[in-house]
């Protein structure tokens, strides 16, 4: 610690700095960083990579030209991520050369008055994402509201809420900037029906989370319509296009409309329920004609969305529940069982099933409703 | 584990412009408002005290009160221009209101008015401030469960009182039980209720949307050090999946990974024709019966071969039950 901060002696930095950390030997980055955006913020118009190499703390480090370059250069991403925006401005009739700053007004958080209520509710939103990534922004952004001045957390609106989102994946990053700044992208793309990879190309609109499934939403440019794509089914590195705003975005992306094949419309299940038995579909059934069957079974309904799921939930009674109706999912079902019933056969299953059925919904990719 | 530099950064710029808004304010308030150790505080207040303009001369750097720190209080006396709370950058703020979004349009959030008008003016407030509102992340916390069912547990959760739950598990058995209720989870398009079940006297996950009944009793919960995992997938898993269960291995073929990547698996081996193998300890039969019977058209194969069998028997007794029964019920096309 300083043992006295207001000598006035020449390179107080150094000094102070001494004193701080006696055996440092060099300027921890986030420390550079720190003077970077100090010096920027505090420049009179602006600051040439010289000025900064020769002037700003931390860069002197740097052993050569290349070293600094490369050293600026990944400050200056690094900045931009955290939201400070480093804005060049021409050197004028003066110099060549270019000149940094940051502009104070685009630096700024507006005015955000959360009360404690509020600040909790957000905190809590803040633990939404699995994604380490995203838990990183969200501590980060978190930091940055606490900075705002924000009172106290007070967690009491929310008690003991805990809403979570899988993790999105690798993917997400870089198609979120592609989002936000309408740069198109391509990646290779698993078809679930195939299991073939094929390479897409796409303008991104919108990132959605339904269920368990993340989705990409956009324009496929070489099928010339709007495609659903699960994030999960992109295999690889997303190339981003070079240039933003190559696209425009529909003023209405109805993302429940293009992901409705998915999801599925609400349709009606009839189903022949051993008595007492399937309670959890007991429990959503349709109130009305249900009751007793001539076989002894009861008639329940059930409103379902996604087929698949449902289809699932149903297979997995077994002889508990029989599907009347609809037949599409009554097929479904029995796909399932028949699959099961060879289960401990010697032939069970030598190749895994790849019909257009088995990718169910999910798997393939949707097409705009 | 050192820190990463832009979250120190964050952190450093963060303490600056809090300072010049709060006036001085004692270490172990700043070390609990910004989620460190007080000791990292004072580095902190070490690393900005030697930091500001170039020329780096006393006036152009940030400063301190040096005696009121040796009282372990940050008194700002410089701030070097750095007085304004840092932006949001984009990614942070888009998923910031993506979450509340989300948050706001859920069953949880909406059983309760009073919730509901919080979190939708905490997402108005930083929509505001963000200008985040083009939604680039669209998420939903879906969650099926009757309405009476989630306003219940969310009432006993905020009042802190007992509820009495009818509920029915994997196996089909349906069971009345006393909870103590601890968290409401969202994951996954389903709403899980982990809580102290006090007929087994041990925590105890719940699906709600197996939930049948549930009733808010006048008892308060009884106060319990128990320990809620902040990983979600442990809570949820816990109930079905445990170290000590028998092992079972399912080889899956490729449309099934999922599997392998949302139940608690042991292992997962990708073989060379593009199957997985997951290796699953599983204390519920009646779960992986279920399980497999849902994604049997891509189970390869299941080991050991009794689990096999108890599948395979369970799928040809429904495939006889469909020989046997039809719609016997002549009214008409459903709609």
């Amino acid at each position: 610690m300083p043992a006295n901060p207001l000598d006035p002696a020449p390179g107080a930095r150094a000094e102070r700095a001494a004193d701080a950390a006696p055996s440092s030997r060099g300027t921890p980055p986030a420390e550079r960083l720190l003077n970077l955006v100090i010096a920027l913020v505090n420049t009179s118009a602006s600051m040439t990579k010289q000025q900064v190499r020769a002037g700003v703390a931390g860069y002197g480090d740097a052993p050569s030209t290349e070293a600094f370059e490369r050293m600026f250069e990944r400050d200056k991403d690094t900045l931009r991520a955290l939201g400070i925006p480093i804005v060049t401005v021409d050197g004028g009739g003066h110099s060549d050369e270019v000149g940094y700053r940051i502009d104070n007004d685009a630096y700024a958080l507006g005015a955000v008055d959360l009360t404690p209520a509020e600040l909790g509710v957000v905190a809590l939103a803040a633990q939404l994402w699995s994604d380490k990534t995203l838990r990183t922004d969200m501590s980060r952004a978190m930091t940055k509201l606490r900075a705002a001045g924000a009172g106290e957390v007070a967690a009491d609106a929310v008690a003991g809420l805990a809403p979570r989102v899988r993790a999105a994946g690798d993917a997400y990053v870089p198609l979120l900037e592609a989002v936000s700044e309408r740069r198109d992208v391509s990646f290779r793309y698993r078809a679930a029906s195939t299991g073939q990879e094929l390479t897409r190309h796409v303008e991104p609109w919108r990132i959605a989370a339904r269920g368990s499934g993340w989705y990409l939403v956009g324009f496929d440019r070489a099928r010339g319509a709007a495609r659903v794509f699960r994030l999960s089914r992109i295999v690889g590195k997303v190339r981003v296009g070079s240039q933003a705003g190559a696209f425009d975005v529909p003023e209405a992306v109805d993302v429940d409309a293009m992901l409705g094949e998915r999801v599925g419309v609400l349709q009606r299940a009839r189903l022949a329920v051993v008595p007492e038995r399937a309670q959890a579909l007991r429990a959503r059934a349709l109130p009305g004609d249900g009751g007793a069957r001539a076989d002894g079974r009861d008639l329940v309904e059930v409103e379902f969305r996604s087929l698949s799921a449902f289809a699932d939930e149903v297979a997995g009674y077994g002889p508990a529940v029989v599907v009347l109706e609809p037949p599409q999912l009554r097929a479904d079902v029995l796909r399932r069982l028949s699959a099961a019933a060879t289960l401990d056969g010697p032939g069970a299953a030598e190749e895994p099933e790849e019909s257009a059925q088995g990718a169910a919904d999910g798997a393939g990719e949707g097409s705009h409703g | 584990m050192a820190e990463r530099a832009d979250d120190r950064l964050v952190r450093l710029l963060g303490l600056v412009a809090y300072l010049d808004g709060a006036g001085p304010v004692r270490v172990e308030e700043l070390a609990e408002r910004f989620g460190v150790t007080p000791r990292q505080v004072r580095e902190d207040v070490d690393a900005l005290w030697v930091s500001g303009t170039p020329g780096y001369m006393p006036d152009d750097l940030i400063d301190f009160d040096a005696f009121s720190l040796e009282d372990g209080v940050v008194s700002l006396i410089q701030a070097r221009g750095m007085t304004r709370p840092l932006r949001l950058g984009t990614r942070e703020a888009v998923a910031l209101v993506a979450a509340l979004r989300a948050m706001h349009a859920s069953p949880a959030v909406q059983a309760d008015r009073g919730r509901a008008a919080v979190v939708a003016s905490a997402l108005d407030k930083l929509t505001a401030a963000t200008g985040e509102a083009a939604g680039a992340v669209d998420v939903q916390l879906e969650g099926d469960g009757d309405p009476q069912v989630v306003a219940a547990v969310t009432t006993a959760l905020a009042e802190g009182r007992r509820l009495h739950l009818r509920y029915v598990n994997a196996a089909d058995v349906t069971t009345e039980r006393d909870v103590d209720p601890l968290r409401l989870l969202t994951q996954d398009g389903a709403m899980y209720l982990v809580g102290w079940c006090l007929r087994v006297d041990g925590r105890r996950t719940f699906r709600v949307d197996r939930i049948l009944d549930a009733r808010v009793l006048d008892a308060p919960v009884t106060e319990r050090d128990v320990a809620v995992a902040g990983d979600l997938g442990a809570d949820v898993w816990a109930s079905v999946a445990h170290r000590s269960a028998p092992a079972a291995t399912l080889r899956l073929a490729s449309a099934a990974r999922w599997v392998a990547e949302e139940v608690p698996a042991e292992s997962v081996r990708d073989l060379p024709d593009g199957t997985v193998e997951v290796r699953l300890r599983v204390t519920n039969p009646a779960w992986l019966r279920r399980l497999l019977l849902a994604n049997a058209p891509d189970v390869v194969a299941v080991d050991p071969p009794d689990v096999a069998r108890d599948v395979a028997h369970a799928a040809r007794a429904a495939l006889d039950a469909y020989a046997t029964t039809t719609a016997d019920h002549p009214d008409g096309p459903v709609g």
